[in-house]
């Protein structure tokens, strides 16, 4: 909050500056954000290889960390559209897994059923025609219980999985798809959604 | 007794406001007078930038708030109990929050049509730009410097650039659109701290829908209660009502230079952005994770931000008492009376003090006073 009082006759000898020059640099600077960003992210290379067989951290809460292990090849994390430890998006050819790390807030936390039917109306949100079958059992590798069922939608057909951790903390959710994914796609790869872990973290 | 809206009280009417009609102009300190007048007319050269301003913030409004729609209304059909409910608590935070912070200008309240202006902005336009770029941003670093880092480190890089730069891009289009409302750093602080929280507000609802999904849709309203209480009752006293008041201010530096600003007040505004920007980074850096963290870094911006309001208050005050002192001279007034003017509580005490039926006529020769003092006050600005 200066008060250069000097400031003044000199800016008035000048005079006062168009208003366009402030409108112009508000505009383009609001510009820049929303179009220059998208651009150079669209520019860079957006999915990195994940190689089978090794934990890739998937969430962590309340004393579990979440991991998933591919038992295939040819799996690649799609880094822009993920965000660590909220949500993964992994494709190999034309099949995604979209994986959802979920941390409950209610006490006691939610069962399985809660969850899938949570899980249902998190999957109609993202798209309206989306339905999510009667829920079946299903264990990972590891022996941890969960749901699945068949999720279907006007532009895809694939399963649904739900883990709960073993103290119902945190919870794995799947999805996997594609819009251009046959049936034999999917079945090549469907053991992936029981390649999920929860190691208990060191305090 | 009533008299005629030009005729002079004595000087010793306690309460009355003689017609600032008679004033004598103070000729001595008009700087720029070629761009203001009085009662907040448009100068010329001044009327296109503005208009074309408010064409602009009101397309980009509706691009907004269409953008955001079409972003949240499948969570909202969804959830419909728990959208309804943040929204609730998002009005319920914007009335208060509007109520306070135009309630906060010295002198008098800010222009109703800009201060309404600078909400929308921060509830629509902004908000949806920094949902855009954020997320462009955000991808970017996560490409660049792995996934990892970026959980870590990527709010701190993105939000405060992003949605600094996208409200101050606000502020300034209110600026030019309502030449007459942001004059000074007092109404650059003001009209930010509403862009601020109309940003806040539409935040709060995108933070308690995005918690909805992480609580794997089996929350009910839990998530929703839990985010207002942690954004507002935790954090809100330091968040981003605050920020951008910090950097609307600098705008108000800007405009009472007519946009030309000398070396020092240039240097003085792109600091209080960059203030702005360094609070922002603060609050979203993960270097205060607990609880107690938290409360560290609000107790920073908020008083932060009330050390630059405080600053900016006291000197528009003191000019504007100034003004009016000397306005009540030529007027004949005693000078305790035509100071007291200069706040609310001190213009309804004298008008407590002439007979009922004067009130009005007295009401506006104070307001007309009121502007005469404050383009005095901002054209001394320097």
């Amino acid at each position: 909050m200066a008060e250069a009082t000097e400031e003044g006759p000199r800016a008035y000898r000048r005079g006062p500056r168009s208003n366009w020059v402030p409108l112009g640099a508000a505009a383009a600077a609001i510009a820049l954000l929303v179009v220059a960003w998208p651009l150079v992210n669209a520019l860079l290379p957006g999915s990195e290889s994940v190689p089978s067989g090794e934990p890739v951290p998937v969430g962590s809460a309340s004393g579990y960390r979440a991991t998933l292990t591919f038992p295939q090849e040819g799996w690649y994390l799609d880094t822009g559209a993920s965000q660590a430890g909220l949500i993964y998006r992994f494709h190999r050819g034309p099949v995604e897994l979209t994986l959802n790390a979920v941390t409950p807030v209610t006490s006691p936390p939610p069962t399985p059923e809660e969850l899938w039917d949570g899980m249902r109306e998190i999957v109609r949100a993202g798209e309206a025609s989306a339905r999510l079958g009667g829920p079946e059992a299903i264990s990972t590798r590891d022996g941890d219980e969960g749901l699945t069922g068949v999720l279907e939608s006007r532009h895809q057909r694939g399963a649904a999985v739900v883990y709960p951790s073993p103290d119902g903390r945190l919870a794995v959710e799947m999805t996997l798809a594609g819009r251009e994914a046959t049936m034999a796609d999917l079945t090549a790869v469907a053991d992936v959604v029981r390649s999920v872990s929860f190691v208990r973290e060191e305090a | 007794m009533n008299r005629g809206p030009d005729e002079r009280p004595a000087a010793t009417d306690r309460g009355s406001v003689p017609s600032p009609r008679e004033a004598r102009r103070d000729e001595s300190g008009p700087r720029h007078a070629s761009e203001r007048r009085p009662g907040g007319q448009h100068a010329r050269g001044q009327r296109l930038p503005s208009l074309v301003a408010l064409a602009l913030i009101a397309v980009l409004c509706a691009a907004g708030l269409a953008y955001l729609a079409l972003r949240f209304t499948g969570l909202v059909r969804v959830f419909f109990s728990e959208a309804s409910l943040s929204v609730f608590l998002g009005v319920v935070t914007l009335a208060f929050g509007f109520w306070v912070l135009r309630r906060i200008r010295p002198v008098r309240d800010p222009a109703l049509d800009a201060s309404l202006v600078a909400v929308a902005w921060g509830l629509t336009a902004a908000t949806a730009g920094g949902v855009v770029a954020n997320a462009a941003l955000g991808a970017i670093w996560n490409k660049s410097l792995g996934l990892p880092f970026s959980e870590v480190w990527g709010a701190a890089l993105s939000a405060p650039l992003n949605e600094e730069v996208l409200k101050l891009g606000g502020i300034v289009l209110v600026a030019v659109a309502f030449p007459a409302a942001v004059r000074g750093p007092v109404d650059g602080f003001v009209i930010g701290s509403l862009v601020g929280l109309g940003f806040e507000v539409t935040e709060n609802f995108v933070y308690s829908m995005n918690a909805v999904v992480q609580a794997g849709g089996t929350g009910g309203l839990v998530p929703v209660v839990q985010t207002h209480i942690l954004r507002v009752g935790l954090a809100g006293l330091g968040s981003h009502w605050a920020m951008s008041a910090v950097a609307g201010t600098a705008v108000g530096l800007l405009a009472a230079a007519a946009w030309r600003p000398g070396p020092r007040r240039a240097v003085g505004a792109a600091l209080l952005v960059l203030l702005a920007m360094g609070l922002h980074w603060l609050v979203d850096s993960p270097l205060f994770g607990s609880v107690l963290g938290v409360m560290i870094e609000v107790a920073v911006v908020f008083l932060t931000t009330m050390a630059v309001y405080f600053t900016v208050r006291h000197v528009h005050r003191r000019r504007v008492r100034g003004a009016l002192a000397s306005e009540g001279t030529a007027l004949g007034m005693r000078r305790s009376a035509a100071v007291a003017l200069a706040n609310r509580h001190g213009r309804g005490r004298e008008l407590g003090r002439v007979a009922a039926p004067e009130r009005p006529v007295v009401e506006r020769r104070q307001e007309q006073m009121l502007a005469i003092a404050e383009d005095r006050a901002v054209r001394h600005t320097p």
